[in-house]
């Protein structure tokens, strides 16, 4: 590190007024005060390359060109939340801290606004996706940095939806629902996780409801879940899970579905990309019954449509900077630094396309040309609702996903609940956060 | 031992221990061949043809090395083994103090202060951790193991003071008070005379303080962040569990390698365990 | 210098010390003070704190304002939270039942001699021994719904024809916590207990042997009665610790399928951090807290009057 007198401080901060692109021009590290130290809290990453990636590569470098010290770290994703909820309540911890979904909505109260390092990069790259803002922007200003995307899209076994009379993936619930009852017959059924989980579990449950019309409020945020779309999207749902489903779904977390999928047990199911990119990683681990490696039989496919259109949510993270933070400036400037082109499209290729980013312009990018399996990943951004709709994705929204209502509604129907008591039991949930 | 014939040994004795046996250690024979199983293995469903989920026959080392070389599996090991000990050790100290307060000295307000500490122990810990953690970082003791040290005798204190006050109570007034007649204070008397007594309870508190600190999860998740910081539990889930790539190998074997240093301990002190919980109860 | 002046002040220093430690009041006070000041700050703070928290609308970085007791209302009317608590009282009394029970057994037989004893009795403690977290990931994956080694043992010994559902059906993943909880439980008990039947006399059993009571009789008259403070000792630890239970639901079903494994822990983690209402999350903390007193005292006066008899 450089030897810091306060007006070599105060130079630099001059330059990084400039932003990254200066810094990088002309090699120099900004000066912060020695011993500056960013501490990143992350999840535990699907793909654990990019982890290792961040550790032995990229972090040094960002040392280098910052002048400041990254302390990463990496929690299992169910974690997190303790670990802010603590932080924010005692007034320290971790700089900079991902969060899933709208979770940050939850603690705008506590985060320092973004929108000067939002704002740029969603200049440079053009506008961030919608349901970007709607999670990280809480109206006014950007309560966290978007950081990406997790697509959510179905894999499914190519052969077996062949052999199950299905050329191209179905289009709608009514032939997904034939396919699967054929394909569960011979003993490859559909897996979906119902349970209490943070990914998987929701991705699956907003969107299919959405697909059938019913939404959990209206743009005034009056609860409207209980009506007749919804009522036939669970009775749908019932019949569905018993005739095309794994019944173990219900107990299953984020993992069980990658594992049933890979150890082929199920023929389809709604998932990032990480199934697949596991198989490609070890290709001659996983060999399909025919001999031939699983990775060539796998393709990806968005969520049927409904009577009111095709939906889709996707897991979604970002970063917030909490205001307790003494070094909030030089966190914001290794998220510059981390979201520059070069620095960002390093971590983005170490993701094989299981992240998507947040803005249009990695649309374009070779990741998604080169493996035409993973392009259906490529729009994921822009196909998505965000929970709470048509209401805001606010503080309440998070609440709703948090308590796992819209899941447990069909979770109760496929374990024989009728469907208008189910769909009760959501609307007195609902009423009681809607207030 | 049984009366009678052969058939009722077996019966009555050694087939339910078998049982007891099976069903106790059973999982830990799972954690065994998982942690020396390759990864290919661990692939199948229960269902699939050819399946022998209780025998490998390519045992393999790769996860047990996995965890020393790629993950800082020692130093976790290292720290949990620290904050076990100092926590346990100024819990004994508090415990034994408490405990013998209030169970052979008068003064007012005993009882009630006796109940006290003892409810203590009935505050959840979901409701603690938040200001807790507020307190931490009023002491600047965040990611350090002094956290942990400092917090987990609160729910270790009111079990070794209530055993020790049973234990202390069984022994008798009169050796105190002949020694008190020999010259001794009541400082000594207690520290030469009563402690000694009672050392099996204080083993057997202790074993069991150890045992609680060595497993705590929710404390240690919330106030440690450094890697290597870290305790067991909270370093081995939080390195080894994500999505599709199978760590059960390592995790299994961080289960394992996490419990036995504690059972090679308790095989030592199993005995006097028995022998001071037996103390205590008398009283 | 320094060395003098100690000299001089030593030998009069103890002995105001001693004399203020010869009075019981002294004593006591100075014994408890390291006790008191920990459990004061670490303890009685927090929970104060927690109890403020309660009765406010705060919710993670907001302070918010006084509410008086909305909050208890909230959960009073909620569906999910007279789940949780049904759970816990039956997850806590049948695990109890059945810890007792196979635990009293356990010691029973621990109590022969038979060759082996030291290292069985080591043995059987490590369920007990290992960190909850990971056994309890080890069961889960027992459980899996597609692994599950447990369906491959049942299936190949003919018992069942297609996969048991554990976690996935509401009952069954209830059995499933239950069985976990009784697993790490067990050695416990057994060990306890084996501690109890080491004190009763074998005379006494001797000498009802030779009266020609039988077994069973002894068992009951004898062996039991001397057993019951013990036992009730134990049983009260384990309540406490059962009834605040949290791990094992956190990490085998997260409170699913369908919130119907959520106890009293879980749902105030979920309602406090997952959704960061912490102070509704703090209400139903504290909402087991009479409960959980009222059991113990009722619990404490039996032993009082256990052992007085």
């Amino acid at each position: 590190m450089m030897k810091v007198t306060r007006r070599n401080v105060l130079k630099s901060s001059t330059a990084l007024v400039g932003g990254m692109a200066g810094i990088l021009a002309t090699g120099r590290a900004p000066a912060f005060a020695q011993g500056t130290t960013v501490h990143w809290l992350r999840w535990n990453d699907f793909v654990p390359a990019s982890d290792t990636l961040l550790r032995r590569e990229m972090l040094p470098e960002a040392e280098k060109a910052l002048g400041v010290k990254i302390n990463f770290e990496t929690v299992n994703a169910n974690d997190l939340q303790p670990r802010i909820t603590s932080a924010i309540q005692s007034g320290s911890g971790p700089d900079l801290i991902m969060l899933n979904n709208n979770h940050p909505q939850l603690y705008a109260a506590s985060c320092v606004d973004m929108t000067d390092v939002v704002e740029p990069l969603a200049k440079a790259e053009g506008a961030h996706y919608a349901l970007v803002q709607a999670n990280s922007n809480d109206g006014k200003k950007w309560i966290s940095m978007p950081w990406a995307i997790i697509g959510g899209m179905i894999a499914y076994r190519k052969s077996w939806f062949e052999e199950a009379g299905a050329s191209s993936f179905p289009d709608t619930w009514e032939k997904y629902r034939e396919v699967g009852k054929a394909l569960k017959a011979k003993g490859r059924p559909i897996g979906q996780t119902l349970g209490h989980t943070f990914g998987d579990a929701p991705t699956f449950a907003y969107p299919y409801l959405w697909s059938w019309g019913g939404k959990e409020v209206d743009e005034s945020g009056k609860v409207v879940i209980n009506s007749k779309e919804t009522v036939d999207s669970v009775k749908f749902m019932t019949g569905f899970w018993k005739d095309a489903h794994d019944e173990g779904g219900l107990a299953w977390d984020d993992t069980n579905n990658n594992r049933a999928f890979l150890s082929q047990t199920i023929s389809a199911t709604l998932n990032g990309a990480s199934i697949y990119i596991e198989s490609l990683r070890n290709p001659d681990r996983y060999i399909s019954e025919k001999g031939a490696q699983l990775k060539t039989d796998i393709l990806h496919a968005a969520l049927p449509k409904g009577p009111a259109g095709q939906f889709s949510m996707h897991t979604y993270h970002s970063h917030v900077l909490p205001t307790y933070s003494k070094n909030a400036k030089a966190a914001k400037d290794f998220l510059r630094w981390a979201h520059s082109k070069p620095v960002y499209e390093k971590w983005f290729v170490s993701q094989k396309g299981f992240a998507t980013p947040c803005t249009p312009e990695w649309e374009k990018h070779k990741v998604w040309t080169e493996d035409p399996v993973m392009e259906p990943y490529k729009i994921a951004g822009r196909l998505a609702r965000t929970p709470g709709f048509a209401g805001p994705a606010d503080a309440k929204a998070a609440e709703v996903l948090s308590k796992y209502i819209v899941t447990d509604m069909y979770a109760k129907a496929a374990q024989g609940m009728p469907a208008e008591d189910a769909v009760k039991w959501a609307e007195s949930e609902l009423k009681k956060i809607y207030v | 031992m049984i009366e009678g014939a052969i058939w009722r040994k077996w019966a009555f004795f050694y087939l339910p221990m078998a049982l007891f046996l099976l069903f106790l250690l059973f999982p830990f024979y799972w954690m065994v061949i998982t942690s020396v199983r390759p990864d290919g293995e661990l692939y199948r469903p229960w269902n699939s043809v050819n399946y022998n989920p209780f025998w490998t026959w390519n045992p393999t080392w790769d996860h047990v090395r996995y965890l020393f070389e790629e993950t800082l599996f020692a130093a976790w090991l290292w720290n949990t083994m620290f904050i076990a000990l100092v926590s346990t050790a100024i819990s004994l100290v508090c415990g034994v103090f408490a405990g013998y307060a209030l169970s052979r000295l008068n003064f007012p307000f005993a009882g009630s202060l006796g109940t006290g500490i003892f409810i203590t122990y009935l505050v959840p810990q979901t409701l603690l951790f938040i200001p807790l953690a507020e307190i931490i970082r009023n002491y600047r003791l965040g990611d350090t193991p002094w956290s942990l040290i400092l917090t987990y005798p609160t729910f270790l204190i009111p079990f070794c003071t209530w055993l020790m006050m049973g234990y202390f109570k069984a022994v008798p007034k009169e050796l105190e008070e002949c020694a008190r007649i020999d010259g001794a204070s009541r400082w000594q008397a207690m520290l030469y005379i009563v402690i000694p007594v009672a050392i099996p309870g204080i083993l057997s508190a202790g074993i069991f303080a150890f045992t609680l600190s060595w497993n705590e999860f929710i404390y240690a998740l919330v106030f440690l962040s450094s890697p290597e910081q870290k305790t067991v539990p909270v370093g081995v889930t939080s390195e080894l569990i994500r999505g599709d790539v199978f760590f059960w190998g390592p995790l299994m074997a961080g289960a394992l390698l996490g419990s036995i240093p504690v059972a090679i301990a308790y095989s030592f002190f199993v005995e006097h365990y028995v022998a001071g919980l037996t103390g205590s109860v008398k009283g | 210098m320094v060395v003098a002046e100690t000299q001089v002040y030593m030998p009069q220093a103890p002995r105001t010390r001693q004399r203020l430690l010869e009075d019981e009041r002294w004593l006591a006070f100075v014994l408890l003070v390291p006790t008191m000041v920990l459990l004061g700050m670490f303890i009685a703070y927090p929970f104060v704190r927690g109890i403020l928290l309660s009765v406010t609308n705060s919710r993670v970085g907001v302070p918010g304002d006084f509410v008086g007791l909305a909050n208890y209302y909230k959960i009073w009317n909620d569906g999910i939270f007279h789940t949780s608590v049904y759970n816990t009282f039956l997850y806590t009394g049948v695990t109890t039942v059945f810890k007792l029970a196979l635990g009293l057994w356990l010691a029973l037989l621990l109590n022969r001699n038979f060759r082996g004893k030291a290292f069985t009795r080591a043995f059987i403690l490590l369920p007990f021994i290992i960190p909850t977290v990971l056994s309890t990931f080890a069961w889960k994956w027992m459980f899996d719904p597609t692994f599950s080694v447990l369906n491959w043992l049942f299936y190949h010994l003919n018992l069942i024809s297609g996969r048991i559902n554990w976690l996935g059906d509401p009952d069954l993943a209830m059995i499933s916590i239950i069985v976990v909880n009784v697993w790490r439980g067990v050695p416990f008990f057994a060990i306890s207990l084996l501690a109890g039947l080491q004190t009763i006399s074998p005379e006494l059993n001797e000498a009802a042997a030779i009266d020609g009571a039988k077994p069973r009789q002894r068992f009951w008259y004898i062996t039991w009665p001397l057993l019951l403070p013990v036992t009730m000792v134990v049983v009260l630890f384990s309540i406490i610790q059962t009834f605040a239970d949290f791990q094992i639901v956190y990490v085998m079903t997260g409170g699913g399928p369908a919130n119907a494994t959520h106890l009293f822990a879980t749902y105030a983690y979920q309602i406090g951090v997952g959704t960061g209402l912490l102070s509704e999350g703090a209400a139903i903390s504290l909402a087991m807290f009479p409960i959980l007193f009222l059991v113990v005292i009722v619990q404490l006066l039996y032993i009082r009057r256990v052992e007085v008899r």
